[in-house]
């Protein structure tokens, strides 16, 4: 028999997360070198939004399963008792408000919450995989984290940056000696800063002693992240190493095609008008920095300066819509604990980056101020072995 | 013809030395010969990376050479050389390919020379081949070295010349005059997802690329893909026996007749990024044969055959993908072997061509050791697959004869890709 999967989204339109997604367990998805046909099934759907482009019902009619209206008839298929064996949470696009911090308040906890009722009541937990953070909230994030320790049923969630293909293929020593780590991103915050900052934590937490959490965060923006970066406080060395990796420098770039180093030349100021620096200060002594540069360029890149090795520096690779192929590698991930049972990597990445991203965007409107974060005293261990698309 | 592997290295052995006994220098000094320097075109992407450097292995990397003189073909209103020769004072424009080598003295004066005949206005001929001046630029590079008396070696890019005897006459002069000589196209040494080698000691049965692009242009980088891979055989190449061309009609009754092996689409087509949804409202959907025909208005096929038996498939599938996709049966193996050979295309997407970095550093390492970073013999051979091609295409699709591409060679042991 195969799986069957309730699905639970905001939106069900063209490119948005619930479409590609949802649909690798449809069509098919290309995995390893193949078209490969999940043997499960999606079964019901609960979608909360139904703008013009909608493809619920449609897709509910090709494929042959119901919208339901409530989360609670999703999970039980229209009858008294769980029917599915995994829910798929998509709560990304769609129209929701922000908050004072910027954040969407997307109901991903929420729906979660709905479904450990459900679980509860039923007596019966199913493996859950959440698309993106947790919550913008780390508190009702880490709700979601315990209860499903609490109940016993798999978490799996997060971004694709961590499970792309990487340029080049590298992976970090398990237990190696990070001195400085810098990851450079662009996009607006709350969307595109949850990615960079998950692409950075999934390179780092392989470290030597594995993550025991975050002591204090701060977020610093405009001329003050040039000032920071000649104060040594981010390093150009980094930078540089990371923007090696880039596809994308704008600016010179863009006008003649030329190469650039954009780190030396002088233009980076004038490209990037509205830098942000998140600085993330690790228990262990770690210390981060994510530079969010819209203007100067338009990919994902990390760096590290490791003990033993030098600098390591890779792109997370987006490849290009309307395929977006790495979300087939994260509908991989989010297959193989729908079939096993377990999570391929620990759901306590997602919570703690969860956690930077809020505590960040706090520090923002506190004025930039540093925070202490105890709260971020979140400890795991990374699987030894590689999660990212590479066979 | 067959180069045996002692003779390749006795080949390059014996260039080696000649390198040497001219004292190499510690940073060697070199010329460009190109048809145009225009925004986008293949100079732009190798001048720039010469002269501004690029990024390389977590560093903005200059290349430890100056580019010094640089003779450009056709100087049109979008001409960049000017502006990159005005920022940069030490490489200096010739008006002639024998003054960009000699620094506009009586001599060689350069200590390696780069050729790139790519983009430009260059007519076609009745085949479709574009005639760019690869050959006659090579040629008065060669004229420099005999009048010199002292050969340095030389890249150029892509593939050797549209007209095959060239091509051979190239080689052959390289050979007989002992200079190394390299050449090709970026797919052999651009990125690949994933990061994947031909295993070692793998026999292939059957190789696939689809690809996309025109005949006598992207054909080459469709043919370089597979070349690079099935290079690495046990018994390594020994040349091709016939090339047969496919299109239109022709090839979508080959491809129902499975001229080709099925699986090796699938296993292509499951590399692709690019792919074409077949179905409104779907993002990234397996098509179907019938929307294949739908998408792809001017199907190509080369199907070709080496002397050991290994098969090769070469397709051009406009409309439904915009990636080189490599496949391959091999012995042993239940599932086909593949890759994609990874272009960051500055389509809008990206803004640099940074697969001209990998083929930028392979020159590099040629300039500064005198050895050739992998045979030139692969691009003889594409060279002369492309022109079969073409002429199968000429001939109606006829099956053509390719007893001139007995060309035999061993690939590098190293990869060469690039994966740092």
């Amino acid at each position: 028999m195969p799986k069957r999967i309730a699905v639970i989204t905001t939106v069900y339109r063209y490119l948005t997360h619930a479409q590609h997604e949802a649909d690798r367990f449809m069509v098919g998805y290309p995995h390893k070198g193949r078209w490969h046909r999940p043997d499960m099934k999606i079964v019901s759907l609960y979608v909360d939004q139904k703008p013009e482009g909608d493809l619920s019902e449609a897709r509910a009619r090709e494929f042959e399963f119901r919208v339901y209206p409530s989360i609670g008839e999703t999970l039980r298929c229209g009858g008294d008792k769980l029917a599915v064996d995994a829910v798929l949470i998509i709560g990304e696009h769609g129209q929701y408000p922000r908050n004072e911090k910027g954040q969407i308040l997307y109901p991903r906890y929420e729906w979660f919450k709905q479904c450990v009722n459900v679980f509860e009541k039923d007596g019966r937990a199913v493996p859950v995989f959440n698309d993106k953070n947790l919550s913008y909230s780390f508190e009702k994030a880490k709700w979601m984290v315990d209860s499903s320790k609490r109940v016993g049923f798999p978490v799996l969630a997060g971004s694709s940056l961590p499970v792309t293909w990487r340029l080049p293929d590298i992976e970090l020593p398990f237990d190696c000696e990070i001195e400085d780590a810098l990851m450079v991103g662009v996009g607006e915050s709350d969307a595109m800063d949850y990615h960079a900052l998950e692409a950075m934590q999934c390179m780092v937490e392989r470290r030597k002693g594995g993550e025991t959490g975050v002591k204090a965060v701060q977020l610093i923006e405009g001329d003050a992240v040039w000032k920071a970066g000649d104060e040594g406080r981010w390093s150009k060395e980094l930078l540089t190493a990371a923007l090696s990796r880039s596809d994308t420098p704008l600016g010179l770039t863009v006008t003649d095609g030329r190469t650039q180093d954009l780190v030396h030349n002088g233009e980076l100021p004038k490209l990037a008008k509205k830098p942000w620096a998140y600085f993330i200060e690790y228990r262990d002594g770690l210390r981060a920095t994510l530079l969010m540069l819209d203007g100067a360029l338009q990919d994902f890149n990390f760096a590290a300066r490791v003990k033993g090795l030098g600098l390591q520096s890779t792109q997370f690779l987006l490849t290009p819509e309307p395929n977006v192929t790495y979300s087939a590698c994260l509908m991989s991930k989010a297959e193989e604990m729908f079939a096993t049972g377990r999570a391929p990597y620990p759901v306590e990445r997602t919570l703690i980056v969860s956690g930077i991203l809020e505590s960040c965007l706090t520090s923002r409107v506190q004025g930039h101020k540093r925070l202490e974060t105890p709260e971020l005293t979140v400890g795991y261990r990374a699987p030894r072995e590689s999660q990212h698309c590479r066979a | 013809m067959a180069i045996s592997r002692r003779e390749f290295i006795a080949g390059t052995a014996a260039a080696h030395l000649a390198i040497h006994g001219q004292n190499r220098p510690e940073r060697p000094k070199l010329a460009a010969v190109v048809t145009t320097d225009n925004r986008m075109s293949h100079a732009q992407h190798i001048v720039d990376r010469f002269v501004d450097g690029y990024g390389w292995n977590s560093a903005h990397h200059h290349p430890p050479m100056d580019l010094v003189g640089l003779y450009v073909n056709q100087v049109g209103s979008d001409d960049l050389s000017r502006e990159r020769a005005a920022r940069h004072p030490s490489m200096k424009i010739y008006p002639t390919i024998a003054e960009a080598l000699s620094l506009g003295g009586s001599k060689l004066a350069v200590d390696g020379v780069v050729i790139v005949g790519e983009h430009g206005h260059y007519p076609r001929n009745e085949k479709g081949q574009t005639k760019y001046p690869r050959y006659e630029f090579f040629q008065q590079v060669v004229k420099v070295f005999r009048d010199s008396g002292r050969s340095v070696p030389v890249f150029n890019d892509k593939h050797l010349s549209w007209n095959w005897d060239w091509a051979k006459e190239m080689y052959d002069t390289a050979q007989t005059m002992g200079f190394p000589f390299m050449a090709g196209s970026s797919l052999p040494v651009t990125w690949r997802t994933p990061s994947l080698e031909m295993p070692a000691g793998a026999r292939v049965r059957e190789a696939m690329c689809i690809g996309w692009g025109g005949v006598d242009s992207y054909d080459f980088h469709a043919l370089e893909t597979i070349q690079c891979m099935v290079e690495r055989r046990p018994g390594g190449e020994r040349g091709v026996k016939w090339v047969q061309a496919y299109r239109g009609e022709n090839f979508w009754k080959a491809y129902k007749d499975g001229v080709w092996p099925q699986d090796l689409v699938e296993a292509s087509l499951s590399r692709s990024h690019t792919l074409t949804p077949a179905r409104p409202g779907f993002n990234d959907i397996f098509p179907s044969i019938d929307d294949m025909r739908r998408l792809v208005k001017d199907p190509v096929a080369y199907r070709y055959e080496h002397v050991d038996g290994v098969k090769c498939t070469m397709l051009l599938m406009n409309g439904l993908v915009k990636d080189f996709n490599f496949a391959a049966s091999l012995e042993g193996w239940s599932e086909p072997f593949s890759t994609q050979m990874y272009l960051p295309m500055p389509d809008g997407r990206t803004t640099l061509a940074n697969f001209f970095s990998p083929l930028v550093n392979g020159m590099e390492q040629m300039f500064l050791t005198g050895k050739p970073t992998y045979p030139v013999e692969r691009t003889l051979l594409t060279t002369g697959l492309t022109a079969a091609g073409v002429e199968s295409l000429y001939r109606k699709q006829a099956r053509y004869d390719t007893p001139h591409l007995a060309i035999a060679y061993q690939a590098t042991k190293d990869s060469t890709f690039w994966r740092t």
